[in-house]
């Protein structure tokens, strides 16, 4: 069925104004830091139209860093629950992706994808800021070709 | 009838607002990322966060009041859009002049920081709360200064007129340098009425979430955004008729200059925005109460003396 005029008006905004939403599910700050330098001046991801806003009513993705700790898994699920749909969830290194050096850890339930669903995963001790950004870009373009086969 | 319905759908009303406030958000956004030396957006990116947020779901919190909480955007909106059509536009006249609706302009205009501090209490969160306090706090505290600093050169025009005081002062071009420190009080307390930096801290996003707008998603934002940049064009407007007495009789070679004059406040205003970093909401009151109003109180005390001797 083909889509309508404003239906494909409002996927080609929605890929080109993701703004995310940075959480910290228990990482070891190394990821946090990249995904701060991400969006330093340097890298200058208003180029892919995203901002980082302070809350999740706002955001279109949610940035995870770090394995999920009990003591994070149910804050997690909430600030994921507060985000408006349509909404996406970005892991962003290996503790975020499988849990990583953690997995096995008497406090950690693993990987983000055992408790939220998980829309693309970027590896790596710490993910590196260009990663992070491809990542992102990846999705959307896994959003596009989603869109299209609607 | 219909022409009243054109005035307030299209132009110079919601449609053309809209559009113009769109293009002065990316313009604002531009001079921001090329001021921080990177890229910037690309030109449709206003365009694109406002399809995007239409697009989206609306949450509503569950102990805050619906239909007021729906209701405020709204009003927002209506009240910058009310106000843009007493601002001349196309020549020396706006659309509906009158006697004092410089007055009424800047009181609409007080309106969306009405409603941004009932969207914050509304919201019943305490980051919101706390946003919608600090905006009345600010509301306080540059609103004075401003008002002084735009009524400044009306007393010199001896008119409480927009198109009065733009066309006194198209009459009288020389008069406008003694109005030179009103420019620059108004310059700073708008920073401070359109809650930019850096006067943003009821949108503090590094200790507030987003401050007042904390609950607010999907198309309510949209409209709240949109009525935001659209205030930043209304102010623009109103700075260059009062400060900038550049007009023609031709009508759209009045438009050009119209846009001419607000994209350079709106430049000043961008760059204002990128060179300062934010302050704390009590340095604010002080620096408002302390200095801008002085310097506002001592050009309107000029403009007596000079009217009285003129």
């Amino acid at each position: 069925m083909a889509r309508s005029f404003v239906q494909k008006a409002i996927d080609w905004a929605r890929r080109k104004s993701p703004w995310i939403v940075h959480f910290n599910a228990g990482a070891c700050n190394g990821c946090d830091i990249e995904v701060v330098d991400a969006l330093t001046p340097r890298f200058d991801v208003e180029r892919f139209g995203m901002i980082l806003r302070g809350t999740p009513r706002h955001a279109d993705v949610l940035v995870v860093t770090g394995a999920v700790t009990l003591q994070t898994k149910d804050r997690l699920i909430r600030i994921y629950e507060q985000m408006p749909e349509p909404k996406f969830v970005l892991a962003v290194g290996t503790c975020a992706c499988t849990g990583g050096v953690f997995s096995d850890c008497y406090c950690v339930t693993g990987g983000t994808d055992t408790v939220i669903p998980v829309s693309a995963y970027v590896p790596g001790c710490a993910a590196c800021p260009e990663a992070i950004l491809d990542g992102v870009v990846k999705l959307l373009t896994a959003l596009e070709a989603a869109q299209k086969a609607q | 009838m219909a022409l009243s319905l054109f005035n307030i759908l299209i132009f110079p009303g919601f449609l053309f607002l809209g559009v113009y406030s769109l293009a002065f958000e990316y313009i604002d956004r531009i001079i921001y990322a090329r001021m921080q030396n990177r890229q910037g957006p690309p030109w449709f990116q206003p365009l694109a966060d406002f399809l995007k947020l239409v697009g989206k779901e609306t949450i509503i919190p569950e102990d805050a009041d619906k239909n007021i909480f729906k209701a405020l955007p709204i009003f927002a909106m209506a009240a910058v859009t009310a106000a843009f059509l007493y601002v001349p536009i196309t020549g020396v006249n706006s659309l509906f002049p009158f006697e004092g609706d410089l007055i009424v302009v800047l009181y609409l205009l007080t309106i969306p920081t009405l409603t941004f501090f009932l969207a914050g209490w509304m919201s019943s969160s305490l980051y919101s709360t706390i946003g919608a306090v600090r905006a009345m706090t600010q509301l306080f505290s540059y609103e004075v200064p401003l008002f002084m600093a735009l009524l400044a050169p009306a007393i010199l025009a001896g008119t409480w007129s927009l198109s009065g005081i733009a066309a006194y002062y198209h009459a009288n071009p020389l008069w406008i340098l003694v109005n030179i420190p009103a420019f620059l009080v108004a310059i700073v307390a708008i920073q401070g009425k359109l809650e930019r930096l850096p006067f943003d801290m009821p949108e503090a996003e590094t200790e507030l979430c987003a401050g007042t707008f904390t609950e607010y998603s999907g198309r309510l934002l949209a409209i709240f955004r949109m009525a935001i940049d659209a205030e930043l064009v209304v102010v623009a407007a109103i700075v260059a008729a009062v400060f900038f007495p550049i007009f023609v009789a031709n009508a759209w070679l009045g438009f050009l200059i119209f846009v001419i004059k607000t994209l350079v406040v709106a430049f000043i205003l961008a760059i204002f925005r990128s060179v300062m970093a934010r302050i704390r909401i009590e340095q604010m009151v002080i620096f408002c109460w302390k200095y801008l109003t002085p310097v506002a109180l001592l050009q309107i005390v000029i403009n007596i003396v000079i009217k009285g001797v003129l």
